[in-house]
């Protein structure tokens, strides 16, 4: 690595740890939300961005981590042993829905994930007698990593700093490992890489996975940060915010999508504060998206990263940036 | 008294699915013939049953708001096409993010028109009786929309399989650019094809209205089962969405009474059955997407 390399990146983690000293509470709050948004995002853009697997149903694995909280808490009051439960849970179920799915790939691929998440959608909302309906459940239990329950919005953000932090890191590690490095070769070219031997259906699953692992990760931490968990979080319309805050992000780069959590959240925040019709400005943001978004600020704002990332990254990792630029190529294959 | 009622159960899931066969068939061909996944399907149902109970509401009577709505959805699916969905043709992902986005503006203005409170469409007055099948009484209504969806499949297959307009759909399907080049106007195609999807799934919405009723998030529903269909009938193919159909509605409503929590786990198994023994579907034409 090089010198400035290491600079950013110590940059970029002394920035998140010190981010509190200028943020008010709601702030911390807001960012909190954002960290833990974010991590469930960059596990989406994992598989759209760096394998080619557009998925419309990804809440579901954010989804089965808030439930597996939320369900096991009222038994279980180990954070450590509920948060292993939810990335294991939420693992398993992504592995073997992968299994079947992954095979079907572009819109197939993409029916199947959204009519498998709203099939776990029907579940937790008709099952009142264990996951409460539509009418959710508060989930009570504090977060305690065996230092003493973490109350304070102050420290739940630096959890959710580290975590995401963790995230981030475990990813770039993952991506230049071989395994990484397979799978990319998968989006790229999947028949070169059949032909030269690889098992690309076992690369894409190995992915689907590890990204369905961290989603569930991510909804954990929402449980606890919300304490309180709804259908909502496995609805399409979850699925599809998720989507676009990879796509307003950058597909195939890692903290694109997190910058693209940033901006929705924050943006749903201050816009829900105003109006109900939150919905038709998000339905509406993503039309413009579509029409105007190839020569519009998107197109600005992923020339300004790719700009960015050249200068920060080796010139072989920027081949993996989408060419055209807004990464919807990556249906194509 | 169990055998009646398992009839009176397939029957009132055979209505549901010529609902969804309605939806699904303009949902497959658009899918094969544009390679839109048309995410706002769901919303043109949607459309379909609130302007009906608006205009019934106003006393126009059933019958004319029923005509009244599917036309405007039709000249909605034109809109739909011609302003938005032709600048994105050829780029599927964009089309899929466009479509999911009209989803949400229709669901949430229709929210803000007519409420979040679940409403009903009346039964029109002359179907409003209830007719004695096999010892029990059923609804004479659901009986008509089983029928009207089963003159549609005939018709529709007698369009597809007979007529010019069907080879040039079905040769649509098969190769695009093939078809454009021997001369056929291929937006003017796509257009009147994706209005009759329209129309088709608004018709599917004001029958569907007395039967089950109206409330934010049927589209969603709707638009997944659809989708299911589409998945298990293979795309491109009438034929497919109405064998599909009729599995799925039969399916989800036994479900519905026998396992309320599961019935979108049974159907959703179903799909993932034939995907695996047929990926393209039970009567799928061309190749998977």
């Amino acid at each position: 690595m090089k010198k400035e390399t290491v600079a950013l990146h110590v940059a970029f983690v002394a920035a998140t740890m010190l981010l509190p000293l200028i943020l008010t509470s709601y702030g911390l709050k807001l960012t909190s939300e954002v960290l833990i948004i974010a991590m469930f995002v960059m596990s989406l853009g994992l598989i759209i961005g760096f394998a080619g697997l557009v998925s419309l149903g990804h809440a579901a694995f954010f989804g089965i981590g808030a439930y597996t909280v939320a369900l096991i808490s009222e038994h279980v009051d180990n954070t450590w042993l509920l948060l292993i439960a939810a990335v294991v849970t939420a693992g398993i179920v992504a592995f073997l829905s992968g299994l079947m799915f992954i095979r079907s790939s572009g819109a197939y691929f993409l029916m199947i994930t959204l009519a498998f998440g709203q099939m776990l959608y029907a579940i937790a909302y008709k099952m009142e007698g264990v996951t409460g309906g539509a009418d959710g459940k508060a989930v009570s239990e504090s977060f305690n990593l065996g230092f003493g329950a973490i109350e304070s919005r102050l420290a739940f953000y630096y959890v959710a700093a580290a975590a995401f932090l963790a995230c981030y890191y475990l990813l770039r590690v993952f991506l230049s490992s071989p395994l990484g490095k397979g799978v990319r070769g998968i989006k790229e070219n999947e028949s070169r890489m059949t032909a030269l031997g690889y098992n690309t259906h076992l690369y894409k699953l190995t992915v689907y996975s590890l990204s369905g692992m961290m989603a569930g990760f991510a909804g954990a931490l929402y449980a606890y940060f919300n304490q309180y968990i709804s259908p909502d979080l496995l609805h399409w319309m979850f699925s599809g915010q998720a989507l676009i805050m990879v796509i307003v992000g950058g597909v195939g780069t890692l903290l694109g999508p997190a910058i693209g959590a940033g901006f929705f959240v924050i943006l749903q925040n201050y816009i829900s504060s105003y109006t109900e019709r939150w919905p038709i400005i998000m339905g509406l943001l993503f039309v413009c998206l579509v029409l105007y978004g190839r020569g519009g600020v998107i197109h600005l704002a992923s020339l300004v990263w790719s700009h960015l990332q050249s200068k920060r990254r080796t010139g072989r990792e920027k081949s993996v940036l989408p060419k055209e630029g807004s990464g919807f190529e990556s249906l194509k294959g | 008294m169990v055998t009646s009622s398992l009839l009176m159960h397939i029957l009132n899931g055979l209505a549901y699915g010529m609902l969804l066969f309605m939806i699904a068939a303009g949902l497959s061909i658009i899918f094969g013939l544009m390679n839109v996944v048309n995410l706002a399907h769901g919303a043109f149902y949607l459309a379909g049953v609130y302007i009906a109970y608006s205009l019934v509401a106003r006393h126009m009577g059933f019958w004319p708001s029923l005509l009244v709505s599917v036309a405007v959805v039709a000249i909605l699916g034109v809109l739909v096409e011609k302003w938005l969905l032709e600048r994105v043709y050829g780029r599927e992902l964009e089309q899929v993010l466009l479509t999911f986005g009209l989803s949400f503006i229709f669901a949430d203005l229709v929210e803000w028109i007519w409420g979040s409170s679940p409403l009903t469409l009346p039964v029109p007055e002359a179907l409003d009786v209830s007719l004695n099948v096999g010892g029990m009484m059923f609804p004479a209504y659901r009986i008509f929309v089983i029928l009207v969806g089963c003159l549609l499949a005939v018709l529709l297959w007698y369009i597809e399989s007979k007529t010019r307009i069907g080879a040039i759909i079905r040769a649509g399907v098969d190769d695009r650019e093939m078809l454009s080049a021997l001369g056929i106007n291929i937006n003017v195609v796509f257009t009147c094809m994706f209005a009759v999807g329209a129309a088709l799934a608004g018709l599917s919405g004001v029958l569907g209205g007395p039967i089950m009723g109206m409330y934010v998030g049927i589209d969603a529903e709707i638009l997944v089962s659809s989708l299911v269909i589409v998945v298990v009938g293979g795309l491109g193919t009438w034929k497919g969405a109405f064998i599909g159909a009729i599995v799925i509605g039969v399916v989800d409503t036994l479900g519905r009474v026998w396992f309320p929590s599961f019935t979108m786990a049974m159907v959703f198994l179903i799909m993932i059955a034939v995907l695996l023994m047929k990926p393209n579907g039970l009567f799928g034409r061309g190749a998977a997407a």
